[in-house]
Parts: C-alpha cells; structure tokens; sequence
C-alpha cells in the first residue's frame, strides 16, 4: 500500500486557490470550514512564498493521540481519518495539529464547536465508500474510486502533488535539481519526521 | 432547478461533459459530470494541452455558476422603483417598442448595443449582425476596456491585433519579459507554462511592473518602475541595445520597416533620463536589455499595465519594437505574449463587437459592407438604408448614410458622455437615448459618478445578463429597466478563441436553470419584434426560436476569409475537443488520430475551407514553417511602399514558398499575372466572377467566398495576405514613433510640463479633452492635494466587475473585504493601520471610497492599488437593498472607478485606469 | 562578569533576532534595489529553525489560518498526553492510597468525648446551600473533566465507542453548563468565607500538631477553620479561580486568545484539574466517613458541641461568649 503524502512546492505555487475551491466545490465543505487554505510568507516582500496547506495525514499524529474519544483512524494508505459519529468536538486536535488542519462548524451556544471536519485526503469516512451518509459526513471519496484528491489535481501550476509520498519526492527532488533551487518541502519534517534532501 | 452535489451514484449512468472555462483567455477545459440533468461534479480535463487538468480558484469553482443561487430567475422589470416580475412575451414586445420609439425620435445610433467578451463567437457575431440590421455601429464590449490599444498597435504593426504564440510555446523561452501583467492572478494556469519553461530552461523570467505581484514574486529579478512610464523604459532598453550592437541586424533588414526613425526616439532616452522618469537605474536596465536581446529566444508577455493609458497604443508599439528590434517575433520561444482577457474577449473582438469593424477586421469600408452582405445575403442597400443621416452641426459637415455607415460608432468609454453632453458636441442625429447591455458589468469603466448621470438620463435600459450587474442598481432609475435572465455558456453550446486564437467548443452542461435563456433565442426574438429576423436568419437554421450555433459557425466560416476563420467547422472544432489528448503539450500538433497535423483548436488564421484541412496557425508570422503547415510572414496592410521605401518582406518568405521574396496580397489580378488563375475551379472562378462583376480582378483572398484563392495559395506556399514587413514606424497614428506623454493626471508636474498628453481632438464622435484636463490638474495643484499615485487590477478569486464571481459562495468567501494596498510609509504617515477602514478620495466628483487597507510593502511609497471587482456600495454608501430580491452578491464593496478619472487613448477610446491619483485618510 | 563572557550571550541573542528580522521582514524593495525573488526565496527548514511557528498573510477573515505550521502542537501533544495526564494520576491515586492507608491505620476519627447531645449552628443555610452547589458542580465537573483526561482509557473499552461518546458528550455539556454556577459558588464561599480563613498563628501550632489526626485524642486548638480547612478553602478558591479563568479561556476559544493562549489555558486547567480533585477527595474523605460528626456541619448546619469543642476549641469559646452555645454561660460584659 502506498505511502500518501502531500507536498506543496512553494516556489510554483501562485497562491491561485485553485486547490481551495476544487476542495469546497467537490466536497460541498460549508462557508468557514477551510479544509484547505494557503498561506503566503513574506507576502508583498522580495522572498515572498505561497504554501497550500491542508492537514498533513501525520505519521503517529498528534490529532489522533490527544483525541479524547479516540475518534481518529489511519487507513492503509496512511491517511488520517475521524468519525464525526464519534467527534464531540472538543477542540484538542486543533490545539495539538500542527498543522492547523481541524475545522469546526460554530453551532450552537459557546464553547460548543460541532463536530470536526478536516480534510479527508478525499477519502471519505467510516461509513460505506460512496455512501450518501459518507457524502454528507465527508464528502467525496475519490481514493476510493481510483482518483486522487482534487485539490492536487486542478492545482493550477502543479504546485500541489499528493500521492505516494516516495512518488512525490522524486518528482519534487527531480524540479529542484533541473530549476537549481527549492525552499523545502513544507511541513515534512513536522508531520513525517522525514524531508527531502537534494 | 438546483444542481446539488452529491456522491457519485456509481451505479447510475453519469455523463462527461465538455465545456471551457467562462472566466479568463486561458481558455481551461471544464469536465462536468451530469447525472439526470444535474452537474453533479467536476473532474480534471487531463487531456487538455492548454490546462491538464488544472484550474485556478475560478476554474474550479465554475460549477455554482449553473448553482445560480444569486441569478436572475425570471425576467424583471422596475416600475416606480420597484422590480416586478414580468414575462419573456411582454419583456421583448416593450423592450422592441421603446426601441421603436427611440429610433423614431433620435436616430438608430440613440441606441447604444453593449456586448460581450462572454459571448460565444456565434453570439458575438450574431450581435454585431444584429446591430448592423439596426443600423449602427456603436455597438462595443469589453475589449474597448482590455486589449482595445494591444488590436490596434500591434495590428498597425504587423498585421493581426492578437497573441503571436501561445501558453504553451513560452516552454520554449529562453528569457521572457513580463510587463504589465500579473498572470499569477489574471491568468493562473499560463503560469504552468511559464514556470516549467523557467524551470527547464533556467529561463530569465524579468518582471517590470509597479507592484511587486504575485508574478513578481516567482521571478529571477523584478524591476519596479513608476506606474506609466512604460515607453520610457523600452526606450531606456532599446538606447543600451542600439548602443551596443545587439541587435537583429539581418531581421531588421529584411523584415522590419522604419526602426531607423525609433532609434531617433531612442537616442533621447539616455539612462539618466530614464530613471530620472521611471524610477529603473541604468545598470538593471542594461542587464535586462542585453539578456533579452542575446539569451534567445526571447518573448515578452504583456496586458493590461501596458494598455489601460492615455498612451495604451503608443505603449504597445513601443513593446513591439522591442520585439522587432531583437529579432523575436515569429518562431518558437518567441513574440508578443498578450494575454487577453475575458474567456472570448479575443473571438468577440474578431467577429466585431467594435465600433470600428465589420465581424473579423473588414472595417467599415463599403468592400467590408458588401462582402457581409454578400454573406448574409441581403442587399447593401437595405443594410445602408438602416442607418440614419446626420445633420450638419456645429460647424461639422453633415453626413449621408453611406458615410455615416462608413464611421466608427460611439465606445463602451463614453457612451455617458454621449448620453450627458449637449446633444451638438454629440457627432451624430442625437445623444443616446436607450441602452442594451448584454453581459457587461456597470462598475468597470471609470468616472462613475458620471455614469449613474448618463444612466438617469437613458429612457431605456436593459440589462440581459446572468446577474443584475451594478447597471440595475446605479444611479437612480425608477422605470424603463429592464432585466433578462440570460443563461451561462455551461447551459448553451458553441465556440470560444481563447488568447492564443484556439478556438473551442463547448458542449451544453445542463439546460438554462430558472427561466433564463441563452444569448442565441433572446437575439432571435429581438430581431424577430424589430421585424429583420427573416433576413438576419435567412441561412441560419432555427429551432423553435433558437438559432442553431452550428450553424452560425458555418456562416462566419463562409465570411470569414481575412482572418483565416473559414476553416474551423463545428465538425472540426468538435472532433478537436473530443481528441485533446492527441496534441502535443509545446507543439499543440496532433501526432495522430483523426486530427493529426492539426494545431490544437486550430488557432486563426487557419485558412482555406475546412475541406482543406489547413492546420491553423499555432505561431503567427512564423517563416520557418510552411504555410500549410502553420508558417507565415508579416501582413503587409498599408500598401507597398512609403516614402519610397518598401515595405515588403526582402530576401524573407515561408518555408517552401514559391515566391522568394516579399509579395502583395492575392487577388485575382494577380493570379492572372501569375498564371495562378488556372489552378482555379470552374466552380471557383464562377464565385470570383460573381463577387468581382465588373472589377473581377480586385476579387482578393479576404472576400473570395469560393475560397479558391486560398486554396491556391496553400499549394504554392504563399500566405494568403502576402508578405511583408513590420512597420517600426506608424504614420497613420497621432504618434507614428511612440512618444513618452505623461498620465492625465501625473505625480509630477515637471515632467507632465516636458512631455505633455496629446492636444485635445476629437475621436469617436465626442470631444477627448485630455489636454485640458491635465492642465486644469496642473493649476488646481492635484499632485499636492493628491499626491498618491492610484492604479488597479486583478485579484484572482474574482473577475470583472464581479458580480459573477462575488455571487459564487466558494469565492466570495476568500475575499470578503475591498481594500486598498498602501505602503507602510504612506500609511504610518496617516496613521493609517493594517486591516483598518481609510477613505481614497479622488479629484474629482469630491469621489470617495470606504475601503479597508492592506498595508504592504508590495507597493512603493507613493503608490497605492485597489483591486476593481467591487460593487454595490458607493461612495461610502451600501446599497444591497436595491438589488431585486435575492440577487445580490454575497460580497459587496466600494468600486474603484468611482474615484477614477478621466483619460482616453486617441485610436482607441480606451479609459485610463492604472494610472491617477488620490489621497488616502483614515476613516472612523 | 568579565566582557568576554557576556560576549557570546549577546552574539547568540542579536545572531537570532537578526536572522528573525532577516526572514520576516526582508528589506523594501526601492526601485533602486536590484532583487532576485526567487534567490531571495525564503527556506522552510532555516525559518524553522528561527522562529516558534510559521506565519504569514491570508485573505480569509480567519487569522488562525494565517498560522502556517506550528510545531508546538507536537510539544502540546506531549504535554497533555504525558504531562497533564500523569500530574492527574498521580495525585489522584496518591491521595486515594494515602486515604486507604490512612483509614487503616487511624480508622474513623470518633468524637474522643462521645456525643454530647446537644449542638451548636455551625453553618446556616445560606452557606450550606452555597457548598452544595459549588460541591456538587464540582463533582460533575470533575468527573466529566476526568472523563476527557481518563476516560478513554478506562472507560471506553468498557462501554464501547458510540456510549462512551454519548457520555462524553453529555459530560461535556454538563461540564460547560456547570461550569457557571460552580464559578459563582466559589465566588461566595469567598466572600462568606474568607475573613475565618486568613492565616494566623494558631495554625503554625496546629499544623505543628498535624492537626492532632495522628494521634488519638490529640486536639490542637483551633478556630472557626483550623489550618487544614483553611488549605481545603484556598485550593478551591485559588484552584477554582485558576480553573475558571483557564476554563472561561477554553469556553470561548480563540475570542481573545491566540493558540499559544490556548494550549496554555489548556495545560492550567487540566494540571490543576487534576491536582484540586485529589485534594477535594481529601476533604471529601474527612468531611464524610473520615471523621465522626463532621458530615452534620455540612448536612443540618448543626454540629455536636463536643465535635466542636475537640476540633475548634477557640470557636466555641467565641461562640460562647457571644451566647450561642447551648450549655455554656454567655460570657458576661466586665463591668
Ligand atoms: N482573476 C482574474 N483574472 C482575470 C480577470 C479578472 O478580472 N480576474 N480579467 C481578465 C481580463 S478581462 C484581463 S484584461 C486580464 C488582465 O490581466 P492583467 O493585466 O495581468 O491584470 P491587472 O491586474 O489588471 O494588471 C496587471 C499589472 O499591471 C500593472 N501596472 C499598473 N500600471 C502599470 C504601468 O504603468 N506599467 C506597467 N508596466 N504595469 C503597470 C499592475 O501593477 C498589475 O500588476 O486578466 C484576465 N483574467
Ligand atoms: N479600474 C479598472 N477598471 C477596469 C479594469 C481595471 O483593471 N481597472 N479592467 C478592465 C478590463 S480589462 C475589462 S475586460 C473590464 C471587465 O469588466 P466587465 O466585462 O464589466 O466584467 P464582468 O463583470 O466580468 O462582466 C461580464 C458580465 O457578463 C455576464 N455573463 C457571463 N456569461 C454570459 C453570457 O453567456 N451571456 C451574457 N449575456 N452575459 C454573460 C456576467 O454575469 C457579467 O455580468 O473591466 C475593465 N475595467
Ligand atoms: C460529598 C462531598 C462533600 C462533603 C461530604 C463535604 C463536607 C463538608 C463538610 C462537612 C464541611 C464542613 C467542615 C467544617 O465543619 O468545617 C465542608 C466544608 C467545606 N467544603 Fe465540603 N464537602 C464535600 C465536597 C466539597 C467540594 C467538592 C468542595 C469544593 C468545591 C467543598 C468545599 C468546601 C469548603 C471550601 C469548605 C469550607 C472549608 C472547610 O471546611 O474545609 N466541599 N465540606
Ligand atoms: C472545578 C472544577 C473543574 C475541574 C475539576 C475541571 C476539570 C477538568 C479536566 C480534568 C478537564 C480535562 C483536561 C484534559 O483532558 O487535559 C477539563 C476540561 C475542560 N474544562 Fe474543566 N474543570 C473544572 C472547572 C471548569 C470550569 C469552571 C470551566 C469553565 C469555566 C471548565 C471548562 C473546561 C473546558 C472548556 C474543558 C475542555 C474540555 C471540554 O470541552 O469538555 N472547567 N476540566
Ligand atoms: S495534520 Fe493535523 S489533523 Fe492532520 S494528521 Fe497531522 S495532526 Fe492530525
Ligand atoms: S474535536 Fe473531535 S476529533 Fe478532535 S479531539 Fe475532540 S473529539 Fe477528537
Ligand atoms: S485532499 Fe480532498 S479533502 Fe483534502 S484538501 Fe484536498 S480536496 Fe480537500
Ligand atoms: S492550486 Fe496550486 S498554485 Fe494554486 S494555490 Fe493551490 S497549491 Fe498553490
Ligand atoms: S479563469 Fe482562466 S486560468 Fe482560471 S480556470 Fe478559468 S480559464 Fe483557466
Ligand atoms: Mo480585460
């Protein structure tokens, strides 16, 4: 089974938000849950550096580890899943992502958050591949129908690559020593213990 | 009907759809999926060479556009200021009498007929048809606001106002320039292109801009230059590559004309003087300057920073010369990148939403009149007989029909002038009386306060539109509005030309939701009610009230030999978009298949009929190729010579031509002297002599209708048009070589004394009074009282006036606040803070806006940017209320041309927005 | 301190403020200046070496968004899962041995006198009221709050996934609810409270004593509250401050805070969480099985004159002079 990563290569991206649209579009992801966001460093300043960031789909993540219901899942590709059936929307995975993935739906009286909602590497949830309770739950799920997440894929610039993360190194490691510079695979050290050297 | 998301119900039939894109000139394929009548979803469109799949935020969101939560839904109308809802019947029996009834007052040209860059080419050219049946040529859209300058000086340059190359070609790029652009915002997925060229080529990739961009940030070294110096720095480059010998030497001999009398210009613009004007030391300069000519090849990519001016046409031919000057126009790697704008800006510019042409650049000249008739099949002088005479006024000469046929019509510009001024000033029976805006928004010409006049003032207006655009709600109108409910190009079909002239089809997505309808119907009925629906659908087959797109496209391909749009059958265009994955990434050839040999979308000219298969052009002007296989050579349009020199191609043709040397155009006079003659058909020579009656041998390659002279022409080699030589030096434009004129309203007052705007004139029947204006600035010490420069652009997330895009729930939510960008000096000054209310006040009208700042570093002290998609407030006001119930955006906010102000280009008419001033102030 | 040895300190200090300035706001680019973005380009792994987290600029109103990768939340993670959840079990199960050695060893305290018969008011009704419902919230509060702490371990496996989050959801509405007036309870037992509960010598001689709960029949003298009580009374004040102003933060989160606030809160609260709950199980224990005669304090508002008398000798005597100890002669003004 594959390794599934995501690496956003910064010095492509364009801050098109692209890959933030095709995540709301595909999976109907409400106004205020931002499955997906970029971030621009040193914006309007010589340097500057867009990263599209969404939740990492940590090795040995921190998310599943504080979860006091122990909602969390990782699947056989690695991704990192929850049951929003399980979710009472605590807040803690918030506080210990580090990546600032988990979303939460304001309902309801303070302190309240709904259940959380992060991005699912459109792969769905607990319930049935497909199923209109997955949708509703989750939105689309694209692994299982042999796709890859959206967001990589309508990503204007192939700034965004997702899937098997040895895959995806080679190809990052490949356009940095064509081009001869490269700021980093954001985010790899934190969530995977690991980067990429070139 | 509601499209609704859902999961994929794998077990139910789901269809693949094809469409592009409706925003942007990149021209993205869209795949929608359907399922029972609904776009359930959007996948990847892997096999598009253009987009591979990929999106930028709008792209990816285009599904909500068919959502249409925010659409208009049914035709309306205002009566007492109230909007009613009303029924198509009796919306187009009013809308046709009030037409009548303006008509029979004032005149044809009281009514001003607004198109659109979203049309399809079908619906553009059905509307310039439609406006020519009326009797008028004041019928315009967006390119007047966007390229208008680029169409005309690169046209007066070297034959075609359009893109040489294309997106993809830029692969090929050893150096590129961009300059006024910020294709990371304004055309994202180009940046695919251009960055992987960088990547692979270790490309140069030079960035001037007054903004350091999004575009800025990706580049190997950004140039930042004050906002209108343009001509100043291409001087400044050219004076270094002159001084140095780095020029094209052998291009310029056989294929350049007058470079001599801009080396004359060149001389003035020492280094010194240049940065003394624009801001850019000498040294980067000279890096930028020696790069460009001598790492080749070498494209320079440019778009609104260079055409939105008072000197937006000069700018461009100055852009030009730099290309000519380094040899990099015409093969791989190289030319005039313009990146256009809207998704079918450039297909409605070429099928003549203009006020200066026929549909595909025959002019107004009566050959272009007879040729169209000929094609539609009715008679010249009906089609003349619409048309009203003008009176002699104001000391100007009256004029007849046929002479007021033959003169441009009123622009998108200053259609409020003409509607405000005394009706004498006004160059025509009377002002404009009535309105018909199809697909434009109301808040992205400048000078709006004078808009919401000029809009009280209309006795009609009509609005046909997916939303109600800020037209339904500026100004203060109470009657006489109308508003029909047009559906998007995801719910017709047709085609598009993207930037770099690939023409696309776009299959229907879903029927119109509500009761919209589609450009197509709504101008079928109109001409229906005006009584000329039989004679303009004489040869286009109608369904129901539908005029068949398909159809449609085959009447342009029979007219439409001058720009070679005769080859690109629906059949063609359609087996294109379902073969995509055939053609090659940087080539767009196909290598096989049913298309092989073809360039994808078989970019104009693609010549001949489509029986002859000519594979489009993929790069213009291109001698290393061929005709017939996509080469070509400058077009020789403003005769042979000047001034005794000239001015056709020498010792330079296309490969495998039978004539070695430049040559003229072809008519059947010279096909005769050639012996060509005999090549031709009897069919074909029966057409020629049809057209030609007693003057056969003028009968030329552009009004053939047999198309045998192209097809002749493709056998020896030669291009159609002939083959001549660029023209360095313009000497029908106000300023043949470029000259460096200070925005109307300038910074600085000293340099606004030694290159002042160009003497008042008048143009496009209306006074253009940029001398004046900028001189009353100078007296009224604007540049002390105002000292920020103002310019304006693009954010990605939204286009246009945006009222499409601030409708989109997926987008809106990324940008919720209009804003202004200041320097952090700028704003410590004033006390200003990030994410802090200010007001940018303007010059003139005591105009104002309530924005909040974005204090960044992004823009140089002195100057401040605010993005133009905003609407539905104004002057500090929120006017959400007036929308019709449920149609109004989720965002609003402040436009920025509520605090532009006044400047126009003399060819064009084009408005100056990226250049004025203002002063920013916080507010409570 | 010699130049030298301050030397590297201060290379080390301005060596990491210049390299922070350096990366997050390069120079403005004048026209002059000639940049190279892409060299310029910023590098992950050098920012991050620099700076706490990565942050920069984004359009959507959500300013935590604009936080790019902070990896404190590894070192939350730690914290909570480690730090606090230890803390927590170890005072719990420490006090809960400590309590059942305790019990075996000194069993119930009895009242050495036995009963007298006849009682005195200890605590009106007002005050009974105010600890029942800061007691009782606090139990509810406690218990869910463990619950969030403990309960996947413990009682997860045992009920299984769906009714462990149906508990713990209604826990944490029990515990968001209650939070309040388990806030204001603390807020009067201040105020009822306070003045008996400063600290004076008496106590250093009663904490000297061990409170006499050592020994039988040891019974140092003590006022309203002896020194136990008065620790008892300002855990929960101060713990209970603590715990509110770190749960008010975790109630409303991020109106006022930042995620570093956040995660502090966090830590506060559930350290101290922890630590209170092993102390109110003390007092819990004493106020109840522990001690013959106490319960009544709390229970009627009326105890024993002997309990009294053993446990707050000086109370009675002011008590009694103010008359209101049956039995004991109201003390007569000297005239
Ligand atoms: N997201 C989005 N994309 C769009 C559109 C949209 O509305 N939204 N619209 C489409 C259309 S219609 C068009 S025409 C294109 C336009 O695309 P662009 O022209 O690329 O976009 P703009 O932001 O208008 O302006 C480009 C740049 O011109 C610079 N500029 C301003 N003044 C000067 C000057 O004096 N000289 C120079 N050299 N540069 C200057 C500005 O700083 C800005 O960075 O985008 C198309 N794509
Ligand atoms: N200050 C300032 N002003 C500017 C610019 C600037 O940079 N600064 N840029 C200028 C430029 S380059 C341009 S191109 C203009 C753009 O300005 P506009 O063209 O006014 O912008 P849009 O809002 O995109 O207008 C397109 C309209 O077409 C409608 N529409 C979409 N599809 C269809 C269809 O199929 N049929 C019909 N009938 N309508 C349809 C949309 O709903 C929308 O209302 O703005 C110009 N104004
Ligand atoms: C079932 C649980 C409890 C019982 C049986 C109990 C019993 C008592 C008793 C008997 C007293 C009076 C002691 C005296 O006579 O002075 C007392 C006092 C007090 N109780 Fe409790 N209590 C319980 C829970 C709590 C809790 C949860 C809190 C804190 C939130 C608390 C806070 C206090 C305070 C502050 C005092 C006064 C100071 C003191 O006497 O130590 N009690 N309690
Ligand atoms: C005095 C008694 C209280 C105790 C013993 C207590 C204990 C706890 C404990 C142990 C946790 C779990 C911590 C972790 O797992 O790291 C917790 C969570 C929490 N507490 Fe308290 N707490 C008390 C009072 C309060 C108060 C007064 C408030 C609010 C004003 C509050 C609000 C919260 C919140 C918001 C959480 C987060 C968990 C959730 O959302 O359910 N607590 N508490
Ligand atoms: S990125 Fe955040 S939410 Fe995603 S796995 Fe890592 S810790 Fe969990
Ligand atoms: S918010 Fe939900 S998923 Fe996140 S830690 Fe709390 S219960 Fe688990
Ligand atoms: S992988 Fe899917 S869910 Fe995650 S951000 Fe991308 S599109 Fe959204
Ligand atoms: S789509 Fe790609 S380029 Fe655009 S913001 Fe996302 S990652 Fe960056
Ligand atoms: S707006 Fe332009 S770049 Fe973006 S998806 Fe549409 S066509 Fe492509
Ligand atoms: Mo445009």
């Amino acid at each position: 089974m594959a390794r599934m990563k995501f690496l956003c290569d910064a010095d492509r991206c364009i801050e098109c938000n692209a890959c933030v649209t095709a995540c709301k579009n595909e999976h109907e992801v409400p106004w205020g849950i931002n499955r997906r966001r970029v971030v621009t460093i040193n914006d309007g300043k010589p340097g500057e550096r867009s990263v599209s960031m969404a939740c990492m789909h940590c090795t040995d993540a921190p998310c599943a580890a504080v979860c006091p219901v122990d909602c969390f899942y990782t699947t056989a590709d690695a991704v990192v899943l929850h049951s929003k059936d399980l979710c009472i929307g605590c807040g803690y995975c918030f506080y210990a992502c580090p990546f600032g993935a988990p979303q939460y739906p304001k309902v309801g009286n303070f302190g309240s958050r709904g259940k959380m909602d992060k991005c699912t590497y459109c792969a769905g949830g607990p319930e049935a591949d497909n199923s209109s309770a997955e949708y509703a739950k989750y939105g689309a799920n694209r692994l299982a129908e042999g796709k890859l997440p959206i967001c990589a894929e309508m990503c204007s610039t192939k700034a965004l690559l997702a899937g098997d993360g040895a895959m995806i190194a080679t190809i990052y490691k490949e356009r940095v020593l064509k081009r001869g510079y490269g700021s980093g695979a954001w985010g790899w050290k934190v969530a995977y213990k690991e980067t990429i050297t070139v | 009907r509601k499209a609704e998301a859902g999961p994929t119900n794998l077990s139910a039939p789901i269809q693949l759809r094809k469409n592009i894109c409706t925003h942007c000139s990149v021209g993205c394929t869209v795949v929608a999926e359907v399922q029972n009548g609904v776009w359930v979803g959007q996948e990847p469109g892997w096999d598009s060479p253009i987009n591979r799949g990929t999106h930028c935020a709008k792209g990816a969101s285009v599904r909500e556009l068919v959502h249409g939560d925010r659409r208009i839904k049914y035709p309306m109308k205002l009566v007492n200021g109230e909007w009613q809802r009303i029924t198509w019947d009796q919306a187009i029996n009013e809308i046709g009498d009030k037409l009548g009834a303006v008509r029979a007052k004032s005149g044809a040209y009281s009514v001003f007929w607004l198109g659109s860059a979203k049309f399809s080419n079908e619906g553009a050219y059905l509307y310039r048809k439609l406006a020519a049946f009326w009797g008028t040529n004041s019928v315009d859209h967006q390119a007047r606001i966007c390229h208008s300058t680029t169409v005309a000086g690169v046209a007066n340059t070297w034959g075609y106002g359009a893109q040489t190359n294309s997106y993809n070609d830029i692969r090929n790029s050893k150096t590129i320039i961009i300059m006024g652009g910020n294709p990371a915002e304004a055309h994202p997925v180009s940046l695919q292109h251009v960055l992987t060229g960088k990547e692979i080529n270790r490309a140069n990739l030079f960035v001037i801009d007054p903004r350091f961009t999004r575009t800025a940030a990706h580049s190997t070294e950004y140039v930042r230059i004050r906002p209108g110096t343009d001509i100043p720095v291409m001087w400044g480059m050219l004076h270094h590559i002159f001084k140095n010998g780095w020029e094209d030497k052998d291009f310029l001999a056989k294929r350049v004309f007058g470079m001599d009398e801009v080396r004359k210009e060149v001389e003035k613009w020492t280094p010194e003087e240049v940065e003394r004007v624009s801001g850019v030391p000498g040294e980067q300069l000279k890096r930028v300057a020696e790069t460009f000519a001598k790492q080749k090849p070498s494209t320079l990519i440019w778009c609104m920073g260079a055409t939105q001016k008072t000197v937006g046409t000069a700018n461009v031919r100055a852009y030009c010369n730099l290309l000519l000057a380094t040899g990099n126009v015409g093969s791989a790697g190289t030319g005039a990148n313009i990146f256009r704008g809207h998704c079918n800006v450039q297909g409605a510019t070429d099928l003549g939403l203009d006020v200066t042409t026929l549909p595909l650049y025959y002019g107004l000249v009566e050959g272009g009149w007879r040729h169209w008739s000929r094609v539609w099949e009715v008679e010249y002088d009906w089609l003349q007989a619409r048309f009203d005479e003008v009176p002699a006024k104001a000391g100007r000469n009256a004029r007849t029909r046929k002479q007021n046929m033959e003169t441009p019509g009123i622009p998108t510009t200053r259609w409020f002038d003409a509607a405000l001024m005394p009706a004498d000033d006004v160059d025509q029976r009377d002002n404009i009386k009535a309105m018909m805006v199809f697909g434009h928004g109301g808040n992205t010409v400048t000078r709006m306060p004078d808009v919401a006049k000029g809009l009280e003032k209309l006795d009609l207006l009509v609005i046909a539109d997916p939303h109600p655009t800020t037209f339904a709600i500026h100004g203060n109108r109470k009657n006489d509005t109308y508003l029909l409910p047009i559906c998007t190009q995801f719910e017709c079909s047709g085609s598009r030309t993207a930037s770099n002239r690939s023409v696309q089809w776009g299959e229907k997505v879903v029927e119109p939701i509500f009761e919209s309808k589609d450009d197509y119907e709504v101008l079928y009925r109109l001409a229906e009610k005006l009584g000329f629906a039989d004679r303009m659908f004489k040869n286009i087959k109608v369904e129901g009230k539908r005029p068949v797109p398909e159809d449609v496209l085959r009447e342009i391909n029979r007219g439409g030999w001058s720009t070679g749009y005769c080859g690109q059958s629906p059949e063609r265009l359609k087996s294109h978009m379902a073969r995509q994955g055939d053609f090659d990434l940087v080539t767009l050839r196909a290598k096989d298949g049913p298309n092989s040999g073809d360039y994808y979308g078989l970019p104009w000219p693609c010549w001949g009929k489509p029986e002859v298969k000519h594979p489009g052009t993929h790069i213009l002007y291109n001698t290393n190729l061929n005709v017939r296989d996509g080469g070509g050579t400058f077009r020789p349009r403003f005769g042979l010579e000047h001034q005794g020199k000239t001015l056709l191609a020498e010792g330079s043709f296309s490969l495998g031509s039978e004539l070695t040397d430049g040559y003229p155009e072809f008519t059947f006079g010279i096909f005769k002297r050639l012996g060509w003659d005999s090549l031709l058909t009897e069919q074909e020579l029966a057409t020629i002599q049809r057209i030609g009656g007693n003057n056969v041998d003028a009968v030329s390659w552009a009004n053939d209708l047999s198309g045998g002279i192209q097809r002749v022409c493709l056998e020896k080699g030669v291009v159609p048009y002939g083959n001549g030589k660029a023209r360095s030096l313009a000497w029908n434009l106000p300023d043949p070589v470029p000259v460096h004129r200070e925005p109307i309203y300038s910074p600085r007052p000293d340099l606004v004394a030694k290159y002042p705007t160009l003497p008042d004139a008048r143009q496009f029947r209306l006074p253009n009074a940029g001398a004046s204006v900028q001189k009353a600035g100078i007296e009224r010490n604007i540049p002390r009282d105002f000292p920020i420069v103002l310019t304006s652009g693009r954010l990605v997330e939204y286009e246009g006036g945006g009222e499409e895009t601030r409708s989109n729930k997926w987008l809106a939510e990324l940008q919720q606040d209009m804003f202004v960008e200041i320097n952090p000096a700028d704003a410590s000054a004033q006390g200003i803070v990030d994410g802090g209310w200010v007001w940018v006040e303007g010059p003139d009208y005591k105009a104002k806006a309530k924005v909040k700042a974005l204090v960044t570093e992004r823009v140089a002290k002195g100057v401040a940017f605010m993005p133009f998609h905003f609407g539905g407030w104004f002057q500090g006001v929120d006017e959400r209320k007036k929308y019709p119930k449920g149609t109004d955006p989720i965002v609003l906010g402040e436009p920025v041309n509520g605090v532009t102000t006044y400047g126009y280009d003399p060819v064009t008419g084009m408005q100056e927005t990226k250049v004025t001033l203002c002063r920013i102030v916080k507010a409570a | 301190m010699k130049l030298v040895s301050l030397f590297p300190l201060r290379a080390a200090f301005f060596g990491l403020f210049g390299a922070i300035l350096l990366a997050v706001s390069a120079p403005a680019p004048a026209a002059a200046q000639i940049v190279n973005p892409t060299a310029q380009a910023v590098q992950e792994d050098k920012l991050l070496r620099q700076l706490h987290h990565l942050e920069g600029r984004i359009s959507i109103p959500d300013q935590k968004a604009s936080v790019l990768i902070q990896p404190a939340g590894r070192e939350w993670r730690e914290f909570h899962n480690t730090t606090v959840f230890w803390t927590g079990a170890i005072s719990i199960l420490g006090i809960l041995a400590a309590l059942l050695v305790f019990y075996a060893v000194r069993g119930r305290i009895a009242i050495d006198s036995g009963p007298s018969g006849k009682t005195m008011t200890r605590f009106n009704g007002f005050e009974r009221f105010i600890h029942w419902m800061t007691a009782g919230t606090f139990i509810v509060l406690g218990i869910t709050g463990l619950n969030v702490a403990f309960g996947k371990y413990l009682l997860l496996p045992l009920i299984g996934a769906e009714a462990f989050t149906t508990f713990s959801q209604l826990g944490k509405y029990a515990h968001n609810y209650l939070a309040f007036p388990f806030m204001i309870g603390v807020v009067f037992m201040f105020l009822a409270w306070v003045k008996e509960n400063i600290p004076n010598a008496v106590d250093v001689a009663w904490l000297k004593a061990g409170g006499g709960l050592f020994v039988k029949g040891a019974h140092p003298p003590a006022k309203k509250f002896n020194a136990g009580q008065k620790l008892i009374f300002w855990s929960v004040i101060l713990g209970g401050v603590a715990l509110s102003i770190s749960g008010v933060i975790l109630l409303f989160p991020f109106y006022a805070t930042g995620m570093a606030e956040m995660q502090l809160a966090q830590i506060v609260h559930g350290i101290v969480g922890g630590v209170i709950v092993a102390i109110m199980i003390a007092h819990i224990y004493i106020g109840s099985v522990g001690m013959e005669g106490a319960f009544d304090a709390m229970g009627s508002g009326e105890v024993d004159v002997n309990w009294a008398k053993e446990h707050h000798s000086l109370w009675v005597k002011e008590e009694a002079e103010k008359g209101k100890v049956p039995g004991a002669a109201a003390a007569v003004p000297a005239e």
